[in-house]
């Protein structure tokens, strides 16, 4: 498992399609649910798993309790690492860096910006590889 | 020679670009330009920006000719004599005239930055763009401010995907994302951190 994280169009995506093949994208952004991303997996092919900060915000807004959601996020990830392992898939996580702002006046911001920090340091611990992204360029922090 | 300088507010970024501009100047021979996208006489007004503008001035020194030009930066880079180095500072406000005070498009300004890149290769010239991440905080969803972001990074793909150079500068130290190496600890063909 790999993890791409980076700003806002720094161009994570083009990073991801220039160094993989074969791609099947579970994205938020087209209206997915993190649960299933297993009818997304394809035996041989990269599973793209994105838009992470959407998945965060709903969980956010249906529970106060930030240990929690960070807990399952957590697990999602070690499926998502265990699936990878069991069903000879590559899985690739790219993650929205939104920690280097100013501090939201927002509560709920806070707790996202919070939430999404601590998600990409828990995806940090499980992948083999992190890539920061940035301009359109890419770096393996490990 | 193109170089791409960014990073945060006050990392040090345009400090390191002029050391930079002056290490290719030191090659190159020619003269050292500072290309403005602040025009400091439509800033009289406004104290902070005027203090930012004179802060910068004085701490790049007395030896750069100066060219102010908010917007048509192919007009800027035609003044600009053969063997020149040019420090472009900076992108950010550059992008946000063009989108609210001029009458180009996406389009026509990142032709237009095509045609400065292009004009500086086919002079055999110099040139250093300072530019801002403004990218990595928590989104903000008003439209215009995510067209103003995506616009911004579209511009430094344009400029990186060209430099020969690209440098991310945090505490006045670059990261050197492209064009040099680490020798034995060492950056290789960019300077250091500037003292």
């Amino acid at each position: 498992m790999q993890l791409f994280i980076g700003g806002a169009y720094a161009g994570k995506r083009a990073e991801v399609r220039h160094r993989f093949d074969n791609l099947v994208w579970h994205s938020a952004y087209d209206e997915m649910a993190l649960e299933d991303w297993r009818a997304s997996m394809l035996p041989g092919a990269t599973l793209i798993v994105e838009g992470w900060e959407r998945w965060l915000a709903a969980a956010l807004a249906e529970s106060d309790d930030d240990d929690r959601i960070r807990r399952h996020f957590a697990e999602a990830l070690g499926s998502l690492a265990r699936a990878e392992r069991d069903h000879g898939l590559q899985v690739v996580l790219i993650m929205l860096e939104m920690g280097r702002g100013i501090v939201p006046l927002d509560a709920r911001e806070r707790r996202l910006r919070d939430l999404a920090g601590w998600l990409a340091q828990d995806a940090a611990s499980v992948v083999e590889r992190v890539w920061y992204v940035w301009n359109g360029l890419a770096r393996s922090l490990r | 020679m193109i170089a791409f300088v960014s990073g945060g507010a006050r990392s040090g970024k345009s400090r390191y670009a002029e050391s930079l501009a002056r290490t290719w100047q030191a090659e190159a021979g020619g003269e050292l330009y500072y290309l403005a996208t602040a025009e400091a006489a439509s800033h009289l007004a406004d104290t902070e920006m005027a203090r930012r503008i004179a802060r910068h001035r004085h701490e790049r020194g007395e030896d750069w000719t100066t060219l102010e030009e908010p917007v048509s930066l192919d007009v800027a880079i035609e003044k600009v004599a053969d063997q020149g180095t040019v420090l472009l500072d900076c992108l950010t406000l550059w992008a946000s005239q063009v989108l609210y005070a001029s009458s180009l498009n996406e389009g026509a300004a990142v032709a237009m930055l095509r045609t400065v890149m292009h004009e500086v290769r086919s002079r055999a010239l110099r040139l250093v763009v300072v530019s801002n991440d403004v990218n990595e905080g928590l989104p903000i969803r008003a439209a215009e401010v995510q067209r103003y972001v995506a616009f911004l990074q579209h511009l430094h793909h344009q400029v990186v995907t060209e430099a020969e150079v690209a440098v991310q500068v945090i505490a006045g130290c670059p990261v050197a994302w492209k064009g040099s190496v680490l020798e034995k600890g060492k950056l290789k063909g960019v300077p250091p951190c500037v003292p």
